[in-house]
């Protein structure tokens, strides 16, 4: 149940991507439309936060590409937001709340230019967004992990951009934080935003998501929610690995290369 | 105990180097490099060497040269001892430094007929003969110390550096993935790092040595950190500290008679030591089972 | 040749006992070093090297001479601090480990330093000889001291050897230890010594700052051949072994150099060499291979276009039309033929290139490894017809019969593939 669409804000033409030797994600072909919340769904180790990496160009795909804005990366990267996991950054580091949002800016400011007051602006904006403008002159080391989320959201908006991927951003997140956000990204997609965004919990996802793709090393689904979340193609991606699929990834791995790297 | 001229150029000298290395050594502490600074300090003597012997001269801009792509070899030997032969960072850093300080003592081995650099010379310099050694232009004007212009020189381009790339900087020592995905190329930026922290230690090593340079990358950094969470601060506290150290080394040294550069490294220490012992938690285990320690709920 | 001779024969005998120096003092260091590095606390060897300096010239103010005993103790107890001030600074700072390593690494020797330059302004001429520590000096070492040296190193052998097992917990596993309820803190504290020790008879031949060497980049280079502990050990005392007597050697032969930077030369040497020939890190076995595959595929590509030209009743293809197919490629062509009449896949004659019986059959087999993965892509992953061919050209040479069979079976057998071609199987297959 794969819905493409024209005029896609974001292509993935048959990307196949590698980690250590072995492909963790098999051909995936899909598109999607502008200005909707979208969930990406699969359980652990499907190849969820590959895909979007793959996608920031954080990894080199092993076949395939993709096309944002109907361009390759290098030319739009202005008009897309990353927010990464959590847990990939160290929070001891010495920065205030407002000086992790002003980052959202540098991309626009470019190289040797300092953020000056417009910057600050738009970073003071996106923390009233999130509802954390109390907090900009604290520590990130202070701050508990639902904190951590909105100021990593608000350095997200502080990119304003047109496109914004989200890589898990509500793991370990109280639910009044959770609720908070989704509102705000709902808005966001109301005012024809893209939001691409990597989630682990289904029922959250069937309230949220417009649309959602389902992933399990392969692509399961993608399209309308409604048509989307059905039991058979819901079993497909949670009810275990593909056995053949697991097998073949096996004897790739096995090999002393990578036999799809050409 | 005077202040005379000589003092101060000592002392000013010693300061500019040791500001220099502080900032430098902030980033490197923010981004877990400390060792990587230190192996890059001893990496670049084989550049040393062959600047010297291709110029003649310890004192030239080959050396500086040498010492720069020396600099950038040795990262870029880590990395790919990381990359390529999957060998883990600590000991990556520890064979690559090894192997080029080695090739650089049989360099000097090799070289010994026309390269007359003494080995100990490059370990702990000599900071007290500056005064000697003046810049006299072909006019005959006495400039003052030729390596108090060299470490103003150095100060004033690592200032810029840090001034200029500032957002880069502490962008890609905070969070590297975001950086590459808006387009700040972290990779460079850290090579760029890398650069000016080879040449700070060979525009350094003649008046203070190796020792006391990567002492000044790591110390000082270490001590602010104990004190301060904001980055401009830290800074400014390195800074203040290293100028401190200058003085009292200076001082110090001149009553115990002993080596000034070696003496500023014991009064790092003894700040450093004095700080962890008032900031330290006196309770085990501060750091907990989580990776951050919320000190809210929300 | 004849000092090659004269040297690798031992028939001086000072040569025989530094030989005998390296090989201990090597043994040790490559010993203890390896769980450093397996520990993945690789540096703190280089800290504690750097961090004895002070230790060392308080024994020898202590001795007024350069005793060995006073000094290894002083060592020692400098050593010991150092060790001491890291873990406290860890658990009661928030400094990261590289920080708090370095910071000690250089104040200690910074110290060092500056007690050395006070001794040296002394006059005392005994001090010449604690240069020897910075630098190393292992043609210095007397005969006295050897035995001192050979001695505590042996010490250390027997140790880490005798309590292997507690060593591989400490490094692997300590939560586990603990739990079966061996006193992990004290197996540390005990590691902790030996290396220690380890570092101050190491830093006699090598030197101050290259000692890290010693101990990381034996472990390091025996990495690429072996997993298993105890051959690793092995190996890296042998890398450690064979260094040592070569950069001996050099220094013997070429008077001038100092024998510890030649040490480390050969040691980065041979884990080069470890790096790039072992079976395990695989970088030559991965270009053999890499390569071999190539070459099959290609082999494969021909036999599916030949059997393709018998699709369509063709028979045979000429040479000309086999070079057409893929310009710029003659020699390989040439090549892959050559192996293939050699095994019998395809017979060549003045008319052309034909398959064989037994290469009709195999070249049945990858085209319906094609077909049937375009199928399983299409069916099970839901990829579009036109999408699926790329993935297919690869998967067609690395199907094992095992996941063919699946493949049939998972498929229930397909006639078709997603381009409406039919999926060849021999008669009797089905």
């Amino acid at each position: 149940m794969i819905t493409q669409v024209s005029q896609p804000v974001l292509e993935v033409h048959d990307l196949t991507v590698s980690y250590d030797q072995h492909p963790v994600l098999w051909n995936v072909d899909l598109s999607l439309p502008a200005g909707q919340l979208i969930g990406i769904l699969g359980p652990n180790g499907a190849g969820k936060s590959t895909l979007i990496k793959s996608i920031m160009g954080l990894i080199q795909p092993t076949s395939g590409y993709i096309k944002i804005f109907d361009k390759p990366l290098a030319e739009v990267r202005s008009r897309i937001s990353y927010v990464p996991q959590r847990e990939s950054v160290d929070w001891n580091f010495p920065a205030s709340v407002l000086d992790v949002v002003v980052m959202g800016t540098y991309g626009k400011l470019g190289l040797f230019r300092r953020p000056g007051k417009k910057e600050v602006q738009i970073a003071q904006d996106a923390l009233d967004q999130v509802g954390m403008m109390a907090f900009s002159k604290r520590q990130i080391s202070e701050l508990s992990g639902g904190q951590q989320q909105r100021v990593f959201i608000a350095r997200a908006l502080a990119q304003q951009a047109d496109l914004y991927l989200m890589d898990e951003p509500f793991a370990g997140v109280d639910m009044a934080t959770e609720t908070a956000i989704f509102q705000l990204l709902q808005d966001m997609a109301r005012a024809g935003k893209t939001v691409l965004v990597v989630h682990h919990d289904i029922h959250s996802a069937m309230n949220f998501f417009e649309w959602c793709i389902m992933l399990n090393l392969h692509l399961v689904a993608s399209g309308p929610k409604d048509q989307v979340m059905t039991e058979e193609l819901l079993r497909k991606t949670y009810g275990g690995k593909l056995n053949l699929l697991t097998q073949v990834t096996d004897l790739i791995r096995k090999q002393d290369f990578n036999p799809l790297k050409s | 105990m005077t202040f005379d001229n000589n003092a101060f150029l000592i002392i000013l000298t010693g300061a500019l180097i040791a500001i220099s290395c502080g900032f430098l050594g902030v980033f490197l502490l923010l981004r877990k490099m400390s060792m990587t600074g230190d192996a890059i300090s001893h990496a670049v003597l084989p550049g040393i060497v062959i600047g010297f012997f291709v110029s003649g001269s310890q004192r030239s801009l080959e050396v500086i040269i040498g010492a720069g792509l020396l600099g950038i070899l040795s990262t870029l030997m880590i990395d790919a001892l990381r990359k390529r032969a999957k060998v883990q960072l600590d000991a990556s850093i520890g064979i690559t430094f090894t192997l080029l300080f080695a090739i650089g003592i049989i360099l000097i081995n090799l070289f010994a007929y026309k390269v007359d650099l003494d080995q100990e010379c490059v370990l702990y310099g000599e900071i007290a003969y500056l005064p000697i050694d003046l810049w006299i232009t072909p006019s005959g004007i006495n400039l003052g110390p030729r390596v108090t212009w060299l470490a103003g020189l150095n100060f004033f381009l690592v200032t810029g550096f840090i001034y200029l790339l500032f957002k880069e900087l502490s962008l890609t020592s905070f969070d590297e993935h975001f950086s590459s995905a808006i387009g700040i190329p972290a990779k460079g930026v850290n090579l760029a790092l890398m650069s000016m922290v080879s040449y700070t230690t060979v525009s350094s090593f003649e008046s203070v040595g190796a020792i006391l340079v990567v002492a000044l990358l790591v110390v000082p950094p270490a001590t602010g950190y104990l004190w301060t969470k904001s980055l401009i601060p830290l800074l400014r506290l390195t800074s203040a500290l290293g100028i401190l150290i200058a003085i009292l080394g200076y001082y110090l040294a001149y009553w115990i008679d002993s080596s000034i550069a070696g003496m500023m490294v014991a009064v790092a220490g003894a700040l450093f030591f004095g700080s962890a012992l008032v900031k330290g938690k006196w309770t085990m285990g501060i750091r907990g089972t989580s990776k951050s320690s919320p000190a809210f709920d929300s | 040749m004849e000092d090659f001779l004269y040297f690798f024969t031992f028939q001086d005998p000072s040569i025989t006992w530094v030989v005998l120096g390296i090989t201990l003092l090597g043994i040790g260091s490559a010993y203890v070093g390896t769980f450093s590095f397996l520990d993945k606390k690789a540096l703190l060897g280089d800290a504690i090297s750097h961090a004895v300096l002070p230790g060392i010239c308080v024994g020898f103010v202590l001795a007024g001479e350069k005793d060995p005993r006073y000094i290894v103790t002083g060592a020692f107890l400098s050593g010991a601090l150092a060790t001491f001030l890291s873990s406290w600074l860890k658990q009661h700072t928030k400094l990261s480990e590289d920080s708090i390593i370095a910071s000690i690494l250089s104040i200690f020797f910074g110290i060092g330093i500056v007690a050395l330059t006070a001794l040296q302004k002394s006059g005392n001429p005994e001090i010449a000889g604690l240069n020897s520590f910075i630098f190393g000096n292992a043609i210095g070492i007397a005969e006295a001291d050897l035995f001192l040296y050979g001695g505590l190193s042996l010490a250390i052998l027997i140790v880490l050897t005798l309590f292997l097992k507690e060593f591989r917990l400490m490094v692997f596993d300590p939560g586990f230890g603990n739990a079966i309820g061996f006193p992990m803190k004290g197996i540390r504290f005990i590691f902790n010594v030996l290396l220690i020790l380890a570092v101050v008879i190491g830093i006699q031949a090598i030197g101050v700052v290259l000692m890290a060497a010693l101990l990381i980049t034996p472990g390091a280079a025996a990495r690429f051949w072996t997993d298993r502990l105890q051959p690793l050990l092995l190996l890296a005392a042998f890398f450690s072994i064979l260094s040592g007597i070569l950069g001996t050697y050099v220094s013997f032969v070429v008077p001038q150099m100092p024998t510890g930077p030649w040490v480390v030369v050969f040691l980065s040497l041979i884990a080069l060499i470890s790096f790039i020939f072992s079976p395990k890190s695989g970088i030559i076995k991965r270009f053999i291979a890499r390569r071999s595959y190539l070459n099959k595929t290609h082999r494969d590509h021909l036999m599916k276009a030949l059997f393709k030209a018998k699709e369509v009743n063709k028979g045979r293809m000429t040479l000309k039309e086999i070079y057409g197919l893929y310009p710029f490629h003659k020699k390989e062509i040439a090549h892959s033929l050559q192996l293939l009449t050699k095994q019998g896949l395809v017979i060549q004659d003045s008319q052309g290139v034909q398959l064989s019986s037994q290469g009709t059959s195999d070249a049945m087999r990858i085209v319906r490894l094609h077909r049937l993965w375009e199928v399983y892509l299409n069916e099970f992953m839901n990829i579009a017809p036109d999408h699926v061919h790329e993935s297919a050209e690869q998967m067609e040479h690395l199907l094992t019969p095992e996941l063919e069979a699946l493949l049939e079976q998972r498929l229930n057998y397909p006639t078709l593939d997603p381009h409406q071609e039919t999926i060849p199987r021999e008669s009797h297959d089905i």
